[in-house]
């Protein structure tokens, strides 16, 4: 299997304070892969690198082989990587429906644009019950499902998910989770960022481990340094 | 004494259209940058300018000259965005991502104010230039009213800004990049919108509705001075803080307030106490009702 993304030793800095100190990782094609971590690991900067939001400093991101370090979001998008972003800002003021234009705002094609959201209404049903209602009045589930959606709604190759169980009812998480299996069976690379450990390495066939900027682990779900992976996930390495 | 009521109420509305268009860019801008625009009516003054100077050398008529003062304002707009906007913009990132100074961004457009003033009085250096009058006919009477043609024309011109605004925002495929934009920019940007690309667009947009307002105004004046900058910036941030901040409805709602009751209040009171009542007004929603007339639902 090819890597459908490829990160090489990025380094991602907020003005003296590196973030990301040389990650390099993969992404196969087709796969679940996760990445784990405790908080200020590095995960999220690394998420908006890839979405081109933040600009690295060095190294570089490719997309099935093409470079795409340092374009901005909009051309990272169009190349086809969507990202879920934490707290799933959607749009609150903006109807569901419009949340979904928003997503393929960079399509020109209203056909097609009309059928993937009907798509999105079959696959999330509550989204269909609530499509002119403002996106603000969903509940935290209904928002992420709408936050997927949205991604969703550019046809991204690759499908970038952080932290989509944050401070949702472990029943909507399991509901969560369901839908990332369902993404994955219809062919959608998707790389995730998650704190739920133990939910994320049921469904991943790949996980790497991030530590203060840094991969300090990888390998595939089952292997017997899963207990040890967790806690640090949770944890974070002991001394610092 | 009801006929004077009705009378002023006229009147005002006449003045509230033109400031509901001012307070119409002034909120876009606002809502899109969260900063305030101090140079939003010197932009719109170089623009009634440009349109005096063609006037008083070239027989041009009152479309081109509305073209010139829109076209001008536009301009000005897209320099003042260049130059004090554009570099203090916020940069999404984790978190709240990197603020961009928005004080920096004010002064500079305090600045740039400064600058466009000097430029015209240096360009014209008389206080006072004539501006073509937008009609010489008669105000139309309804019985013991009156409506001063131009009034009626600012209004006119007032709806169907606001109408194309409304559709452009709420039907048109650029109204989801703009309202998205709005209510958050870091989503917007991971949607593939481009962010500075619709801020520069909704400032042209901003500084278009203030030139048709400006347009309007100085017709209706017959004159331009220097002090159109001030204001012009002055009626759009009091109609837009009156109406609540970053609200499009509260800015139409602002204005027409603002304009009837300068109106009244000249009647009632005197010419010096007009703008007094405005600012008590003003004063008197900041302590009672400090979000404004119809507050934006989801100004962050």
């Amino acid at each position: 299997m090819g890597a459908l993304l490829e990160v090489r030793d990025l380094v991602t800095a907020y003005g003296a304070i590196e973030a990301l100190r040389g990650v390099s990782l993969e992404v196969a094609e087709g796969s679940i892969t996760c990445l784990l971590g405790p908080n200020g690991a590095g995960k999220t900067t690394l998420m908006f690198s890839i979405a081109g939001v933040l600009t690295p400093r060095r190294g570089s991101i490719r997309l099935s082989g093409e470079d795409i370090t340092g374009r901005g979001p909009a051309s990272v998008v169009a190349r086809g990587i969507a990202l879920v972003p934490e707290n799933r800002l959607v749009f609150p003021g903006m109807t569901v429906r419009e949340n979904l234009y928003a997503g393929a705002y960079q399509r020109g094609d209203r056909d097609g644009i009309e059928a993937d959201i009907d798509r999105m209404f079959g696959r999330f049903p509550p989204l269909r019950e609530r499509a002119g209602q403002e996106a603000g009045t969903l509940s935290g589930g209904e928002q992420q499902m709408l936050a997927v959606a949205r991604a969703l709604m550019s046809r991204p190759k690759l499908l970038l998910m952080d932290e989509p169980s944050l401070g949702l009812a472990p029943l909507v998480v399991e509901e969560i989770f369901r839908i990332v299996g369902e993404l994955h069976r219809d062919g959608v690379s998707i790389f995730l960022v998650e704190q739920n450990a133990h939910m994320a390495l049921k469904v991943a066939h790949h996980f790497y481990l991030i530590e203060q900027g840094r991969v300090t682990f990888s390998g595939n779900p089952g292997s017997l340094a899963e207990d040890e992976v967790i806690r640090r996930a949770y944890l974070g390495a002991a001394p610092r | 004494m009801l006929l004077d009521l009705a009378q002023n109420t006229l009147d005002g509305l006449g003045a509230g259209a033109s400031y509901a268009l001012l307070a119409l860019g002034f909120t876009l801008v606002f809502g899109v940058l969260r900063r305030a625009n101090l140079s939003y009516g010197p932009a719109i003054m170089l623009g009634a300018y440009a349109a005096t100077w063609t006037s008083l050398h070239y027989p041009a008529g009152l479309l081109a000259l509305a073209a010139i003062t829109v076209g001008g304002s536009v301009l000005a707009g897209l320099y003042v965005e260049r130059l004090c906007f554009a570099p203090h913009r916020d940069a999404p990132g984790p978190g709240q991502g990197r603020r961009g100074s928005a004080i920096a961004a004010m002064v500079a457009s305090f600045a740039v104010w400064m600058q466009f003033e000097e430029a015209v009085t240096l360009a014209m250096p008389r206080h006072l230039y004539a501006f073509p009058p937008l009609t010489a006919a008669p105000p139309l009477t309804f019985g013991p009213l009156a409506l001063r043609v131009e009034a009626l024309v600012t209004l006119a011109v007032a709806v169907l800004v606001g109408a194309g605004l409304w559709w452009a925002l709420y039907r048109a495929r650029f109204g989801i990049a703009v309202r998205a934009v709005i209510e958050r920019p870091a989503a917007a940007a991971l949607a593939g919108i481009d962010v500075s690309r619709v801020s520069v667009r909704v400032f042209a947009l901003a500084s278009a509705i203030g030139g048709v307002a400006g347009f309007l105004i100085a017709a209706t004046h017959g004159q331009v001075t220097p002090h159109l900058g001030m204001w012009t910036t002055l009626k759009g941030l009091l109609a837009m803080m009156i109406g609540g901040i970053g609200s499009l409805p509260g800015a139409v709602a602002g204005a027409v307030l603002l304009g009837v009751l300068e109106a009244q209040s000249q009647w009632y009171l005197g010419p010096q106490f007009r703008d007094l009542a405005a600012y008590l007004l003003l004063f008197a929603l900041l302590v009672l009702r400090p979000r404004g007339l119809l507050p934006a639902r989801h100004a962050a």
